[in-house]
């Protein structure tokens, strides 16, 4: 029963959240200094981004529970975390080089952050083609779950590798180096929202696109 | 039976290396395909001046798509001569793995000490460094190695062949590729060689070998 | 004593149901005859009780006594005698059974090379420089057969083991899987030839869709 609330809840909650978040971005959030306006792409992009990571992780977490339990459901949960994840992660490219062309003037310099996007962007694609490549449902559950795994062990080389072997540019996360907030508090408030309604955004779309079918699934 | 699992996986290297002496045709198309692409390099550039990164590159680049032209052969050969359900009937999963994986390996680094020294001759290349060349050569086939025998092993069964196994292979192998390249360029004198990317890659490639391992398994074994 | 269960087990490809709600209990001792018309999935039942695949519902389990037999441990313990099943078409005969015999931990000597050679009616003067490449389909049936008798494996899987051969091969056969079943192991047999049925102790009848 709570279930059902919440399922029906989440829908208007994301789109509530969604309205706050983007009446915040455009009509609270000063300017940054020495970015200007264009700042207010940061506030699509990060949230963009981390789903882009979360939707891998958990595409990764969902072919773990198939070989574990072979149950369709958790294929398929797999499969639309991963379509979901290649959706965001172009967003996240997109935005992220159009920030990058109108602060730094190129859309593409293989900043570290971009070669980590760009090694996902290939995870998915080629996750995605694999999909469609194998005809016969379990073998197809079992291999692109074995190869969400096998794709993930990139994850603390991208992670920790990457930015030691090449120069950035991009702005340090929300935390800096020295591990302190380094940010205006309507800022990080917005940001902080967008994650969330980014992140409902994404549990809201993965559960409905298997939501249907879950009573035919296989046992 | 534990005993046994390095006679399975010497049993399973010999089989191949006995099977692959008998079928040359492997082989050569492995070999004529890295001399192709070294030739067309080489002409492109027509003697120019490079510089050693880019050089680096392209010598990485040459080796990983002869690999790629030969390690994914090692389940595909036996699922077209339909061996695959015979050694899945008799084969224990990890000895067929590591017998495969070490196959792949010596196909590769074979390669690797056929293409490096062409390349070197036609490119006009001193090394500066030439153990760190070697060190980073066996550590980057070690790693296509044992991603490739893992997902040779996933392709099977595809309804489309050809690419895919690229496809899957780029991303996985990048953390490979990448330190490969700055060290090479490093042994070709660009300087700054940097000895943790080889412990680095040392660690990924015994990353991969054991995530192969563990998944093989799930591979194998259908429930 | 080796057990495998069929419960409620439903076999489809692609939507097209083969088989549905089987239910039976094979024992080790005897042989069990699968018959059925082509296509009425005789030869997937053996890949499910071998757990070569999964089936779209229902279980299928092997135990030994009360224990279940998964993986490999299940794997180690059966062998296969069916049509899809092919040899290194570059070794010879020797070759390949000590490669397959040798990833079970046995090891094949000359006698025992000989005897077995002997025992599946092959003429070893005859095999001994061969690829198995170059054999006719009878030789190949025999050279299954000699696999199968040399893994002393506990469970049998034969699929038309009979097919390709001769009236001296399926006269073997027969014998063979009558002595196999003395000796206590689990013989399951799929089959099309009246003579082969009649020798089983059990049947399961697919009737098809």
């Amino acid at each position: 029963m709570m279930k059902v609330i919440q399922a029906r809840m989440l829908p208007w909650a994301v789109g509530l959240l969604t309205a706050v978040v983007i009446y915040l971005v455009f009509f609270v959030v000063p300017p940054a200094q020495g970015l200007g306006d264009y700042v207010r792409i940061a506030f699509f992009h990060i949230p963009m981004a981390w789903v882009s990571v979360l939707a891998f992780l958990m595409s990764a977490w969902w072919g773990a529970g198939y070989l574990r339990r072979q149950e369709m459901r958790a294929d398929r949960l797999s499969a639309a975390s991963a379509k979901l994840g290649l959706v965001f992660v172009v967003l996240a490219t997109v935005s992220g080089a159009v920030f990058s062309k109108l602060t730094w003037g190129a859309y593409w310099n293989w900043d570290p952050r971009q070669t980590t996007i760009f090694v996902l962007l290939l995870i998915y694609g080629a996750y995605l083609t694999l999909r469609a490549a194998m005809p016969e449902p379990r073998r197809r559950a079992r291999v692109t779950a074995v190869y969400a795994l096998f794709s993930f062990l990139t994850v603390p080389f991208l992670v920790f590798i990457i930015p030691r072997l090449y120069f950035s540019l991009h702005p340090s996360p929300v935390i800096n180096g020295s591990g302190s907030l380094d940010m205006d508090p309507v800022m990080l408030g917005t940001l902080l929202a967008g994650l969330l309604d980014a992140t409902l955004l994404y549990v809201w779309l993965v559960f409905r696109s298997v939501g249907g079918k879950d009573k035919e699934a296989l046992p | 039976m534990q005993q046994s699992i390095w006679q399975g996986i010497k049993l399973v290297f010999i089989k191949e290396l006995t099977a692959g002496l008998r079928f040359k045709a492997a082989w050569a198309a492995m070999f004529m395909f890295a001399l192709t692409t070294l030739a067309c390099v080489s002409m492109a550039l027509q003697g120019g001046v490079v510089e050693p990164r880019l050089l680096a590159a392209l010598l990485w680049v040459c080796l990983f798509f002869a690999a790629m032209a030969g390690a994914d052969r090692v389940f595909a050969d036996e699922d077209t001569a339909g061996t695959l359900l015979t050694l899945r009937i008799f084969g224990p999963s990890q000895a067929v793995l590591l017998g495969k994986m070490l196959y792949t390996l010596f196909l590769l680094v074979l390669l690797a000490m056929f293409i490096t020294p062409l390349f070197l001759l036609l490119m006009d290349v001193t090394v500066a460094a030439p153990l760190v060349l070697w060190g980073t050569m066996l550590l980057g086939c070690t790693g296509i190695a044992a991603a490739g025998t893992l997902i040779a092993a996933l392709t099977t069964g595809a309804s489309v062949h050809s690419g895919l196994f690229s496809i899957l292979m780029l991303p996985v192998i990048l953390p490979v590729f990448l330190p490969a390249i700055s060290l090479t360029a490093g042994a070709f004198g660009s300087g700054g060689i940097t000895g943790s990317y080889l412990g680095g890659m040392a660690l990924y490639d015994l990353i991969l070998l054991v995530g192969a391992s563990i998944l093989f398994d799930y591979l194998w074994y259908e429930d | 004593m080796i057990t495998i269960k069929f419960e409620a087990v439903t076999q489809s490809f692609y939507g097209r149901t083969i088989f549905q709600d089987i239910n039976a209990e094979l024992r080790s001792g005897t042989i069990t005859a699968v018959t059925g018309q082509n296509g009425s999935g005789k030869s997937t039942l053996l890949k499910l009780a071998a757990r070569f695949m999964l089936p779209a519902a229902g279980q299928v389990s092997v135990w030994e006594e009360a224990r279940e037999l998964r993986r490999a441990e299940l794997r180690s313990r059966l062998a296969m005698v069916t049509p899809e099943l092919r040899f290194y078409p570059r070794l010879t005969a020797r070759e390949n059974l000590a490669f397959l015999l040798g990833l079970r931990g046995i090891t094949l000597d000359d006698a025992a090379f000989s005897a077995l050679m002997m025992r599946v009616g092959l003429r070893e003067t005859e095999i001994a420089a061969v690829f198995t490449g170059e054999f006719s389909t009878g030789m190949r049936q025999r050279l299954k057969l000699a696999a199968l008798l040399a893994s002393g494996a506990d469970i049998w899987l034969l699929d038309e083991p009979g097919a390709n051969l001769d009236a001296g091969g399926r006269e073997l056969v027969l014998r063979e899987a009558r002595q196999a079943a003395d000796e206590g192991r689990l013989v399951l047999w799929a089959t099309n030839d009246g003579r082969e049925e009649a020798a089983a102790d059990a049947a399961i009848h697919l009737a098809g869709h």
